[in-house]
């Protein structure tokens, strides 16, 4: 079996075995949700609701006119409680519908309404629009802008890497929904008009591979392509460079890429919008973690708060503990429970005192190359490391801070425990302003 | 029950850390010479452990002081101003007197690394430049030594120090020991010299723990075998002799002062292999590696620009054709 991947990287401790067995199952739905009006990179929705409205399961609450938006659900029947402001996942507080549940039933009725083998591709992008489908691996574009038809795109490219640390979630759908996946991908690739699909999955998940495989075996326009198990393999540019073998340049777009890369999750989900109407009410989450009495992947309703999920997993001591929402590697610790799950949620992951610690004494770089050898973006994180931190933004410039994807890697195999990525954030802001001056 | 009280905690991106700190690497190094070290008591006995004694100490003292006076913490559980100490004891024979070697010492932690700016930012290697001041200072000691000299402790007989070092014996033209006798063991010149064996059983170490890479001592190495056959000579001697192992996987590919990428790394080794050639053959032959490796430190600012990589982003020339 070939297996491709691209240079740089590294191995990382993968912590899956704690879920990578355990089906999907469902968590009882909490008594409030918190659905917060901007969960994708865009414009936000405005509120279709007011307070004391009240709502069904899979209703839409919040809408906008603008083109890079999707619509937000409700993902609870019951009573609209507030529309304001909330602690959300990226952090700082913004606009959010906050539903209490009612007494009835609450779930989603999944009815076929359109017949998956004869669906109008017109049709198809609507529902994707409609159903406010949206990146559910992490960079959270509006889907519906990406499934237009595009001739220069020949290539959907289904991204099963799945590289973060204690993930399993894209591991278990591809296991569990291999058939809607590959319908899906069938869907959406004729959506955009492109030639082929191709599912890119890390050989860590041989059983996905293989699920995936039965499914295609008698299609030339779909293949599997095996991925080696490094980080960040799963990331857009190093998947387009190891699946295809096409550079990707800073800036450019699908078009001049050929290539669209979907996430796993986000392919099912339009699948589901399409022939059952059901918009993104819902996702599997991986809840993973040592001290974790039930891990496991869960399907929970977006805007649960996370507090629920991990007392419904049996969470008991949370002291100095950190709780990321998202992989250990690119996630957002988060300073309370009342924090919602998100579209773009991958997981809850809860990383005892002894994995992690509060703000780590670092000292100066010594140069011993580390973060260089692993870059996989090929830049010098010891040079932008040392620029950033004095905040000598035009050095840092120099040494092509802007490239950086904040994987995490420099400062994962760093010894002197220096906040690289953090100070790559709190640069990028600075340097944007002075390249638009300079204009 | 999960309660509101618990302090979480917050802290931005990545929340997993490998193992390796600074302090494991540095430790890691003072291991890999202990080797050589024993070699050395082994022929020395106690002049050469009170040496190493003697740099340890002033090395710790050099860099408390000198945290002290800058009001920065102490940062000696990072085992560099010990690691600098061995390094610098390293590089005098067994009888040099000891208040070179501390005044060594006290230029290496003190001077050629705290006042840089501390671990990290020192352009040359502190243990090299620490070494090589004293040469400088030479007549300046030619007249202080002789206040200090009551001071010397006699620390029994040595017999095997009195005859000339297996460097100066190549550079006088003088008959050579066997090959292997200098390559496993053998007395003569600074502590360091006395295995190159002992060196590279430290230095594999290195290579296991993925402290070093091949690229500088293979570059350094090959260029003065080549170099020194073209000229007639036995590169094996050359090798096997003087500072050139510890120079090569100790001193050269030192963190801070070598070069970041691995172009970089084989440009720097092989203008250092040049630089010894020349030192070794024309000039004077003791401390030609030190003065080389000094020399070339002084580059890798100049070497590190030369040889960035392109991003992974930087958009690829177009070809003509298209």
């Amino acid at each position: 079996m070939e297996v491709k991947t691209f240079q740089g990287g590294a191995h990382i401790p993968h912590y899956k075995s704690y879920t990578e067995d355990k089906p999907i199952t469902r968590l009882s739905p909490p008594k409030e949700v918190i659905v917060p009006l901007l969960q994708h990179m865009g414009s936000p929705c405005e509120p279709l609701v007011k307070e004391g409205d009240k709502v069904e399961i899979g209703q839409k609450i919040g809408d906008s006119e603008e083109m890079f938006s999707a619509p937000v659900h409700a993902s609870i029947s019951g009573t609209v409680k507030e529309v304001g402001k909330r602690t959300v996942p990226t952090g700082g507080e913004d606009d959010c519908i906050v539903i209490e549940a009612d007494d009835g039933p609450q779930e989603f009725e999944m009815k076929q309404i359109r017949d998956p083998e004869n669906i109008d591709l017109e049709e198809y992008r609507k529902c994707v629009r409609e159903g406010g489908l949206t990146g559910m691996g992490g960079a959270a574009l509006p889907t519906h802008v990406q499934v237009k038809f595009n001739e220069k795109v020949d290539t959907l490219l289904l991204n099963g890497a799945e590289c973060e640390p204690f993930l399993t979630c894209d591991h278990r759908i591809m296991l569990e929904k291999a058939e809607q996946l590959v319908k899906g991908a069938d869907l959406m690739m004729r959506s955009i008009g492109a030639k082929r699909t191709l599912f890119g999955i890390e050989v860590n998940k041989p059983d996905a591979i293989e699920a995936v495989n039965e499914l295609i075996k008698d299609r030339d326009d779909m293949e599997v392509v095996s991925l080696a198990v490094k980080y960040p393999q799963g990331f857009k540019s190093h998947l387009i460079k190891a699946a295809t073998g096409r550079d990707v340049p800073r800036g450019a777009r699908s078009a001049e890429l050929g290539c669209i890369v979907r996430n796993v999750g986000t392919t099912v989900a339009s699948y589901e919008a399409c022939v059952y109407g059901k918009p993104l009410i819902e996702r599997v989450i991986t809840v993973s973690g040592p001290k974790v009495a039930n891990p496991g992947n869960y399907i929970v309703r977006i805007g649960t708060p996370v507090g629920h999920i991990l007392a419904e997993c049996g969470v008991e001591d949370l002291e100095n503990h950190k709780v990321v929402l998202g992989g250990p590697m690119t996630g957002l610790a988060q300073p309370h429970l009342d924090v919602p799950i998100v579209k773009s949620t991958t997981g809850v992951i809860v990383l005892p005192p002894e994995m992690t610690r509060e703000w780590m004494e670092y000292t100066d770089c010594v140069r011993c190359d580390k973060c260089v050898e692993h870059c996989p973006m090929m830049l010098y994180p010891n040079q932008i490391s040392v620029y950033a931190e004095a905040k000598m933004y035009d050095a840092a410039e120099e040494w092509d801070l802007m490239d950086c994807i904040e994987c995490g890697i420099c400062s994962y195999v760093c010894p002197a425990a220096r906040p690289i990525v953090h100070w790559v954030q709190r640069a990028k802001p600075e340097i944007q302003k002075r390249q638009r001056s300079r204009k | 029950m999960v309660s509101d009280t618990q302090k979480l905690i917050i802290s931005p991106s990545p929340h997993l850390k490998a193992k390796d700190t600074v302090s494991s690497a540095m430790r890691d190094v003072f291991i890999a010479l202990i080797p050589v070290t024993a070699v050395a008591i082994y022929f020395y006995h106690a002049y050469a452990a009170f040496l190493i004694g003697v740099c340890l100490v002033t090395a710790v003292l050099t860099e408390l002081l000198f945290k002290k006076l800058q009001k920065k913490k102490p940062a000696l559980h990072d085992w560099s101003a010990l690691l600098t100490g061995l390094f610098v004891a390293l590089l005098f024979t067994a009888t040099s007197p000891w208040w070179k070697a501390a005044i060594a010492t006290f230029i290496a932690v003190g001077i050629a690394k705290e006042l840089m700016g501390g671990l990290g930012w020192n352009r040359f290697n502190p243990a090299l430049f620490g070494r090589v001041s004293l040469i400088i200072l030479a007549p300046f000691f030619a007249y202080v030594d002789s206040w200090f000299a009551p001071l010397a402790p006699y620390l029994g007989a040595v017999d095997v120090t009195t005859q000339a070092t297996p460097l100066a014996m190549l550079h006088a033209g003088m008959e050579m020991p066997p090959l292997g006798q200098l390559f496993l063991a053998f007395p003569g010149g600074a502590l360091s010299e006395v295995s190159p064996f002992a060196l590279l059983l430290g230095a594999a170490y290195l290579f296991y723990r993925k402290h070093i890479t091949w690229h500088i001592p293979v570059s350094i190495l090959a260029v003065v075998a080549v170099l020194t056959l073209i000229a007639g000579q036995n590169p094996l001697y050359h090798l096997f002799t003087g500072g050139m192992m510890i120079g090569a996987f100790f001193m050269a590919t030192d963190w801070v002062s070598s070069p970041t990428s691995d172009k970089g790394k084989l440009i720097f080794g092989a203008c250092i292999g040049i630089l010894i050639v020349i030192f070794r053959l024309g000039l004077s032959p003791t401390e030609g590696v030190a003065f080389s490796i000094l020399i070339m430190n002084a580059f890798v600012p100049f070497i590190d620009k030369a040889m960035k990589r392109p991003s992974f982003s930087e958009p690829k020339k177009q070809s003509q054709a298209s």
